[in-house]
């Protein structure tokens, strides 16, 4: 039987803590803040302002325009425009800039045969690299198109090492693609955010009600509680009560963070992100209390949930696609109820859909949550 | 009628460790009761199973007349447990712990303050009531740790070394108040390796080694049984050295020495005059002269005309007695004498 005197005596004490540490609040809302911003900013963002030179050996109106168009091109931050092209690729060559765009002398001549552009650039920067040759070819596609002339670009090894160098030959298109996003033009950090909110939540959860049912074994204080006459489930769910309620603040300042931070686009709505969030909260609160069930301290608990929460992060689909991960993993993910939680996020947050859309996940999330409670109270003991 | 009776009561751990072995005791209702041993030696696990933390592998426990395992939960009304690491939350103040566990322990709400109140007062932490308990001194945590343990008013409370690195002062003042809540009724035990403090406060004493119970009486009584087991021991051996015509007087003396009580005078006239005449003397036994200048000696006994004897006998012989010491056999010899012999027969 639950006893809510109990219950929210727990409740309480987790507040009261909370507002006599004053770091320790700051601390817990922080933590939502901090992961946001390091995994959106840092993994999410778009790379913009890549530091290049424009080596322009010619001079008329195509060079002109050509220098507006990779000027006003975010990805671009032009260092300087020059003319010699020995300077241009000792910049590249010292890790100055990321390339230089070199533009021949017989650029803007009017001429039938191909105009030759380099693209010289530091391979060595993978995602830099492929970036840059993306835009640049992207741009003289549209030049080309423009002028309607026969001006070709293409690139020439940048003999630095490792070096990639590309034909961007052969601009002109004879086929028309057009590109139907269902869900609309959806970024990294929009695929990214979902499973943030949901890994977030999965680490505060699991290590934090881990770590304090350790906490309070080691210091004793479960023990006092235990030789009350109260019943393990009402004094474990006096503590989940209380965890749950602070997660449920975390979370919301998380989606808050996320919509402010990166405009991300809620589609199916806020309570029912909410909702999700709440679930998963719940499934991992069950995670770490039946991990703790029998650990005696702190120390043993953080060795013990390690070797779940570590590989349940990257296997999940949190930052890549679970489809592009080797089969091994593929399987393995499916066995951990992070990437339930995610799928749903990402289907509720990202596709718009409803609570009822997502209820196989949802369903086996509360499964998960159910097992774990289950294994958590009959592993659980009073011996402290 | 005993506030706790174990029949067999025995604990074995997964790992096939034998914590405790058919223990049968019974603790007096009311009374204070000391539980010895060493460390390792099964106390923790008995009193785990006297306070439902863990259930016995086999045999019978009740408390307060309920069975440990059928009615957990009655027991643990009848239980207040001050532990050795005071286990309240540190950061609630001293009321908040309280009433926490007031909660915990059903205590009915238009009671439950006014208790605290009184209890406060009767351990005198009422002056550090709104304080957390992380702030308090280590007394002062043990007599918050006492008010949280008493709150539902237990019959036994169970008391894990209380007065662990606390100064002799406060050490005293909490001697007081479990002499006071003992008055009040409540069955105290007491779980120390301070002897003094048991022999002090309790009035029964359990030493429990490797399991069981070996020693069980009066602080006083087990202090007797010493003297007592020393005799047995002397008396067979002085038979059987009297059967052995070429003994030697000393063995028969030093046998003798353990049998009896040690004294110890110290005289204004400390010469070597009258100490080779005490030596002399025929009436007292194995004296010898300790550097500070007292004069030890073994008697019979500590009743007045024993002492009376010994003291008339060293005036007569000229000495002036300036003080007296006795000394007779400490709980502590009683420990180390009952927790040696298992060991030595597990050794054996």
């Amino acid at each position: 039987m639950i006893e809510p005197n109990k219950f929210w005596w727990m409740i309480k004490k987790e507040l009261i803590s909370l507002k006599r540490h004053p770091a320790r609040l700051v601390s817990i809302l922080a933590f939502p803040i901090i992961m946001i911003l390091l995994f959106g900013y840092g993994m999410g963002g778009e790379m913009t302002d890549l530091p290049i030179v424009v080596v322009s050996q010619s001079d008329g109106n195509l060079t002109d325009l050509t220098l507006d168009t990779i000027k006003n091109t975010e990805t671009y931050h032009v260092v300087e425009v020059i003319d010699s092209l020995d300077e241009g690729k000792q910049r590249v060559d010292s890790g100055e800039v990321k390339a230089a765009i070199i533009l021949p002398s017989d650029y803007d001549e009017d001429t039938s045969q191909q105009k030759g552009v380099t693209l010289y650039i530091d391979s060595s920067d993978q995602m830099a690299s492929q970036i840059i040759e993306s835009s640049t070819q992207a741009i003289f596609y549209r030049i080309s198109n423009m002028v309607a002339s026969q001006t070709s670009v293409s690139t020439q090894d940048a003999n630095i090492e490792p070096s990639i160098a590309h034909s961007l030959d052969n601009f002109k298109d004879d086929i028309s693609l057009h590109i139907n996003r269902i869900y609309g033009n959806i970024k990294y950090i929009d695929f990214l955010v979902p499973a943030i909110l949901g890994m977030t939540i999965m680490m505060s959860c699991m290590m934090g009600m881990g770590a304090t049912i350790a906490g309070e074994r080691e210091t004793g204080e479960l023990a006092r509680l235990f030789m009350t006459p109260t019943s393990v489930s009402t004094v474990i769910g006096g503590k989940i009560a209380a965890k749950l309620l602070i997660e449920l603040v975390r979370a919301l300042i998380l989606i808050f963070m996320a919509v402010l931070l990166f405009n991300v686009s809620i589609k199916g709505g806020f309570l029912q992100t909410f909702i999700v969030l709440v679930i998963g909260a719940l499934c991992f609160v069950g995670f770490g209390i039946m991990l703790s069930a029998r650990t005696s301290t702190q120390e043993d608990y953080a060795q013990i949930s390690l070797p779940f929460s570590m590989p349940m992060m990257f296997v999940s689909g949190v930052f890549y696609p679970i489809e592009t991960m080797p089969w091994i993993l593929q399987k393995l993910a499916y066995v951990f109820p992070l990437t339930y939680l995610n799928d749903a996020m990402r289907g509720i947050m990202l596709k718009g859909q409803t609570l009822a859309d997502v209820w196989l996940d949802l369903v086996i999330l509360l499964g998960f949550t159910l097992l774990f409670f289950i294994i958590g109270v009959k592993r659980f003991n009073r011996d402290v | 009628m005993n506030a706790i009776e174990t029949k067999n009561l025995t604990k074995i751990y997964n790992n096939n460790f034998i914590a405790v072995n058919s223990l049968d005791l019974d603790i007096p209702k009311k009374s204070i009761f000391g539980m010895l041993g060493p460390n390792g030696a099964g106390k923790t696990t008995t009193i785990k199973m006297l306070t439902c933390l863990i259930q016995p592998t086999s045999g019978q426990a009740t408390v307060g007349g309920y069975d440990v395992q059928k009615n957990p939960d009655e027991v643990r009304r009848l239980l207040g447990m001050v532990p050795q690491q005071v286990s309240l939350y540190k950061d609630l103040t001293v009321m908040e712990n309280s009433q926490m566990c007031a909660d915990y322990y059903g205590v009915p709400q238009d009671e439950r303050d006014s208790r605290i109140e009184d209890l406060m007062e009767l351990v005198d932490i009422k002056y550090a009531k709104d304080k957390r308990v992380g702030q308090l001194s280590g007394g002062q945590k043990q007599k918050a740790s006492l008010v949280a343990s008493l709150v539902h008013r237990p019959d036994i409370l169970f008391l894990d070394e209380p007065t662990i690195g606390l100064d002799p002062t406060t050490k005293r003042t909490l001697w007081d108040l479990i002499r006071e809540l003992n008055d009040d009724g409540h069955t105290i035990i007491l779980c120390s390796h301070d002897m003094h403090e048991v022999d002090m406060l309790c009035d029964y004493v359990g030493i429990i080694n490797t399991g069981n119970l070996v020693a069980y009486d009066t602080p006083q009584g087990l202090k007797d049984s010493l003297l007592e087991a020393n005799r047995h021991e002397i008396t067979d051996a002085l038979g059987k050295i009297s059967e052995e015509s070429d003994s030697p007087t000393s063995s028969r003396d030093d046998l003798e020495d353990l049998s009896l009580k040690k004294m110890s005078v110290l005289l204004k006239n400390n010469d070597e005059r009258i100490i080779e005449k005490i030596r002399q003397s025929t009436n007292l036994k194995s004296v010898e002269v300790a550097r500070n200048g007292r004069i030890n000696l073994r008697i019979d006994s500590f009743d007045d005309m024993a002492v009376q004897n010994v003291l008339a006998e060293i005036m007569s012989l000229g000495g002036i007695i300036t003080s007296i010491y006795t000394e007779e056999p400490s709980l502590e010899d009683v420990f180390i004498k009952s927790t040696s012999e298992v060991n030595e027969d597990d050794r054996a």
